[in-house]
């Protein structure tokens, strides 16, 4: 159960286990961002789960083809961020100058809410910009130094020109044969199937 | 001309519509270029030798940045005194250098996330270049307030961390304000510029040849592959950085001016600082970017890239933003007769007319008036008129910054303190150092990471319209075997060319 | 006020101290101040205050703690080319919102509970915000080390209830805390409370004309309390509403009208006799 649980949350990373035979999974070329795209939505409708689109940019239109929806995530993780910077700038600032350390300073107020605007919203932003990163790379499963996709000499021209849709050995209705043909089918210029060595990235 | 590249590219696709594809994007990147091409001009300057050019500048800047280095060691191991600075006048030129420096550097924030937010595709040719400069602007402006303290070895006491006296620092000085601005600021910047960089190194990473460029790229792009899973986290972090960005950059010049309008001296103390310190910064900043533009689109052949377009585009920002520190100027003049504070109408006749009024006109000449000449649409699309300009708005804007601090300080309440600040040789080989760092830092940029932002720009070509394949050629390759299925899948080419696309994007 | 609620000075952080029953004041009577400079000169040897020499003064940094500042005044465009010369002693006016202590990112100049602005060597950084911000313009900051070269005879003579300053630092008039701590430990030590007057700071004890007066405005019997009193008693430029703690009780012109008109009899006199030569 948990198992299975962690398997899904590394999918929704794009980290995907290999199977028995340690196959990682099909890497079709598209030859363009139109036809990937439609790829991308077929094979969802085909019920495929456990694929990617991979492409030099983000290919507008993609999240819905492939079901992904909003990014809810990244908002969550930024908006606690802001809040725990504001939160840390309140009590800092409250705290060092009314209870710890108590100072007449030009005959001010201890801690006033006026003169910790500006550190307030410092630390907000901040803070918010760490959750929105951190966040970002949490839910994206990154740095992610191994990459069985990597051994696939084709896959190095996904971050010049290339279109590829993987579809992992992991999903369950995966099978190199099957999933080949629909790739073809679907206008896939080149697949190929690609194999894990079994000795990183579990 | 060093960009022969431009006349020898290939388009990828010759029967690819010119017009009337993807949306009105395709005045963006000028020339019939490819995806491959893109990737070829942008890499291929980190990938071979520089050009002979680059290495007679960075010589210059290193020089430069030895200088400063040298510079500030004399003025730690001796002393303050070796500058300028003295009774009354506390800040000299550290301060308005760093005031200018950091004002550079709003520019690249501007152009990186507020253009962003308002979908201003054509920040994408600038913004990485714009950023860049950004960091290294802010580089350089910590080192002055660092520095220009009596006791630079204790400047971590104005940080909140736990010390031998078991004081905290003084949170309603507006100095540490300033020190949680401009830290915040270059970190989220540091932050913003690197996130937006990572498909770009990812890049390199794969073009990469030699083995311990492979690994140090595969290490600094956190493993990318481009997957659309991590697209769309990653463009939702961006839209939030540069949504958090743009509130953050006008803080920080706020922050700055805070440190101006919560004194209490004639000159200092008004509350239109905010605003326009803001202005002044963005004013300048994009002065920087385009001088820096001017000479980078030559050098390196990317004038189709970064198009007369885009620097009339920032041409029109300088003009409106001069204006508008024009504007301020006079309403500063106008406050201080109306408010009836004799200090304070002493403070502004003394700027004009006192023993620095040369410093007023010059500020007043470079940033009010040579800007007017911008609304010429000739003069704002001419190379060499922008170039000169955009060096005499920066330094107007140094001077607008001298005026502030030194001629407010030097007179102020009680005429037995008055007085009058001349720079050393210290303070003048020290600012002179401050734009060798600047260069060497930008020059290594230039050198080593991808100066455009590839994804980016790929991002908004026509061809990165999935729609735009809808009537082309595209659609045909991939589209043989999908119509035995019967299932709906791959829209037919004809019947897709016919029918309105059924996303909101389609619209041409 | 609303600058008054919540004033620090009035929590039980600085109420509780023992320093807080006594709240230092100072008035200084421009009518005797003769402006002999003695002051300047007292102040520069109890404190340590490090001469500069020539150059480094024309380029505005000296040390003095206290100055005499000297203002021309003529009737009309009557004798201009021989003008009255007034003198008024500026030092630390230990204002009670001092626009210095705000400023301070380190909190290294703040407020005593005895009401002085206090400057902390140790703490201080040197932004040089303070000196800025000062608009007496008291503050004097260290742009060099000027002990390193002194004589060793020289250094030896400092005062040793005081602190040498190192460079880097900002420094002003402490209205001689050393010698307020002294006097109190003295009293501490012989058990009783401080004497009106105690304490005398060294500008005032060199003052040939007393015209400074410093003491505990907590003490109704302080002589400076009577002097707090003088209607001719103001501070300098209150309107900033810094609430300075020295007062300066203004200069009176109005002449005895039989000596003018003696005096200019005699100017009228020389001129005739100028015309007549």
């Amino acid at each position: 159960m948990l198992r299975t649980l962690i398997q899904e949350v590394k999918a929704s990373m794009g980290i995907y286990e290999s199977d028995a035979d340690q196959v990682y999974g099909l890497l079709a070329e598209f030859p363009n961002p139109g036809v990937l795209l439609d790829a991308a939505e077929a094979t969802r409708k085909e019920g495929y789960r456990h694929f990617d689109a991979h492409s030099p940019f983000p290919i507008h239109g993609m999240d819905d083809a492939m079901g992904l929806g909003n990014a809810v995530g990244v908002g969550v993780s930024t908006f606690f961020g802001g809040l725990t910077g504001f939160a840390t700038a309140c009590l800092l600032q409250w705290w060092t100058g009314a209870v710890d350390y108590p100072l007449n300073i030009s005959g001010k107020p201890f801690f006033a809410v006026e003169p910790s605007v500006p550190i307030m919203f410092e630390l907000t932003v901040l803070f918010a910009g760490f959750g929105a990163v951190a966040g970002m790379l949490a839910l994206n499963g990154l740095p992610r130094p191994y990459n069985p996709l990597f051994y696939s000499d084709r896959f190095e021209g996904v971050t010049d020109d290339r279109f590829f849709l993987h579809v992992a050995a992991s999903d369950e209705q995966f099978d190199a044969e099957e999933t080949a043909k629909m790739l073809r089918n679907l206008g896939a210029v080149h697949i190929e199937l690609v194999q894990d060595d079994g000795l990183a990235d579990s | 001309m060093a960009n022969t590249e431009d006349d020898k590219t290939l388009p990828a696709e010759p029967s690819r519509p010119q017009e009337g594809a993807g949306g009105g994007h395709g005045q963006l990147v000028r020339g019939d270029l490819s995806f491959h091409d893109i990737t070829e001009m942008v890499s291929r300057h980190t990938e071979k030798k520089a050009p002979l050019a680059w290495y007679i500048a960075f010589a210059a800047s290193l020089s430069g940045a030895l200088l400063l280095l040298a510079l500030l060691a004399y003025v730690v191991w001796n002393g303050i005194g070796v500058w300028g600075n003295n009774q009354p006048v506390g800040w000299g030129w550290p301060i308005v250098n760093f005031v200018f420096w950091v004002g550079i550097g709003h520019a690249g924030t501007l152009i990186s996330a507020i253009l962003f937010l308002f979908r201003q595709h054509w920040r994408t040719a600038i913004n990485r270049a714009a950023e860049a400069m950004t960091l290294f602007a802010v580089v350089c402006a910590l080192i002055w307030p660092t520095f220009h303290v009596g006791r630079v070895w204790v400047i971590y006491w104005t940080l909140p961390i736990p010390n031998q006296m078991e004081m905290w620092p003084q949170f309603k000085s507006p100095l540490l304000w300033d020190v949680f601005a401009v830290s915040s600021y270059f970190i989220v910047s540091l932050v913003f510029w690197y996130v937006g960089l990572v498909p770009d190194l990812a890049t390199l990473r794969d073009r990469a040849e030699n083995f311990w460029r492979k690994r140090i790229l595969g290490f600094f792009s956190l493993g990318w592959t481009g997957a659309n899973r991590h697209w769309r986290n990653y463009e939702k972090a961006y839209l939030l950085l540069a949504g958090l960005a743009t509130p953050l950059v006008l803080s920080v010049h706020s922050v700055v001016s805070f440190d101006f309008a919560v004194s209490v001296l004639p000159g200092w103390h008004t509350t239109i600082f905010p605003p326009y310190f803001v202005a002044g910064a963005i004013f300048s900043g994009f002065a920087m970017v385009v001088t820096l533009m001017v000479i980078t689109r030559e050098v390196y052949g990317l004038k189709n890239v970064i198009t007369i377009d885009h620097l009339e585009k920032m041409n029109i920002i300088i003009l409106v933003t001069g204006t508008i520190v024009g504007f301020a100027y006079i309403t500063e003049f106008f406050m201080a007769w109306y408010s009836g504070v004799e200090y304070e109408q002493y403070a502004f006749i003394n700027r004009a007319f006192g023993p620095y009024a040369w410093a007023y006109w010059i500020m007043m000449t470079c940033n009010l008036i040579t800007p007017q000449l911008f609304w010429s649409k000739k003069l704002r699309r001419s190379i060499p008129v922008m170039f000169v300009l955009s060096i005499f708005v920066n330094i107007g804007m140094w001077f607008e910054r001298f005026v502030i601090t030194i001629t407010s300080l030097h007179r102020d309440f009680l005429p037995s303190s008055w007085g009058y600040f001349e720079p050393t040789w210290v303070d003048i080989g020290t600012l002179v150092g401050s734009f060798g760092l600047f260069f060497t830092l930008f020059l290594l940029f230039l050198r080593f990471v991808p100066m455009v932002a590839m994804a980016e720009v790929k991002g908004i070509m026509p061809q990165a319209d999935p729609h735009h394949y809808d009537g082309g050629d595209g659609r045909a390759a991939g589209n043989g075997h999908a119509e035995g299925d019967g299932e709906p899948y791959i829209r037919p080419a004809k019947v897709a060319s016919l029918e309105q696309p059924d996303t909101d994007e389609g619209e041409a | 006020m609303v600058w008054e609620e919540n004033h620090p000075k009035d929590q039980p952080a600085m109420k509780d101290n023992p320093y807080y029953q006594n709240q230092w004041g100072m008035s200084i009577d421009l009518n005797t101040c003769t402006g002999c400079n003695a002051c300047v000169v007292a102040c520069t040897s109890e404190n340590n205050v490090q001469v500069v020499g020539k150059e480094e003064v024309s380029n505005g940094r000296h040390m003095y703690w206290i100055r005499n500042d000297r203002y021309y005044v003529t009737e009309g465009d009557e004798g201009a080319e021989d003008p009255e010369m007034l003198m008024q002693p500026v030092m630390c006016q230990h204002c009670e919102n001092a626009p210095c202590e705000s400023v301070c990112p380190v909190a290294a100049t703040l407020h005593s509970p005895d009401g002085t602005n206090q400057m902390i060597y140790n703490r201080c950084i040197g932004t040089r915000y303070c000196a800025n911000n000062c608009p007496y313009k008291v503050r004097r900051f260290n742009f060099f080390d000027w002990t390193k070269t002194l004589p060793t005879e020289v250094q030896m003579a400092q005062n040793p209830e005081v602190t040498v300053r190192t460079r880097g630092v900002m420094e002003k008039c402490s209205w001689c805390v050393q010698r307020i701590r002294q006097s109190q430990q003295q009293a501490d030590n012989e058990d009783r409370d401080l004497r009106p007057n105690e304490v005398e700071t060294a500008c005032q004890q060199a003052c040939p004309t007393d015209a400074i007066t410093f003491g505990d405005l907590n003490n109704p019997e302080s002589d400076v309390v009577e002097e707090k009193q003088n209607p001719r008693r103001y501070e300098l430029m209150a309107y900033l509403n810094t609430k300075p703690r020295l007062s300066y009780l203004g200069r009176v012109r109005n002449t005895n009208p039989r000596i003018e008109e003696a005096l200019s009899s005699e100017q009228d006199a020389d001129a005739v006799a100028a015309a007549d030569a």
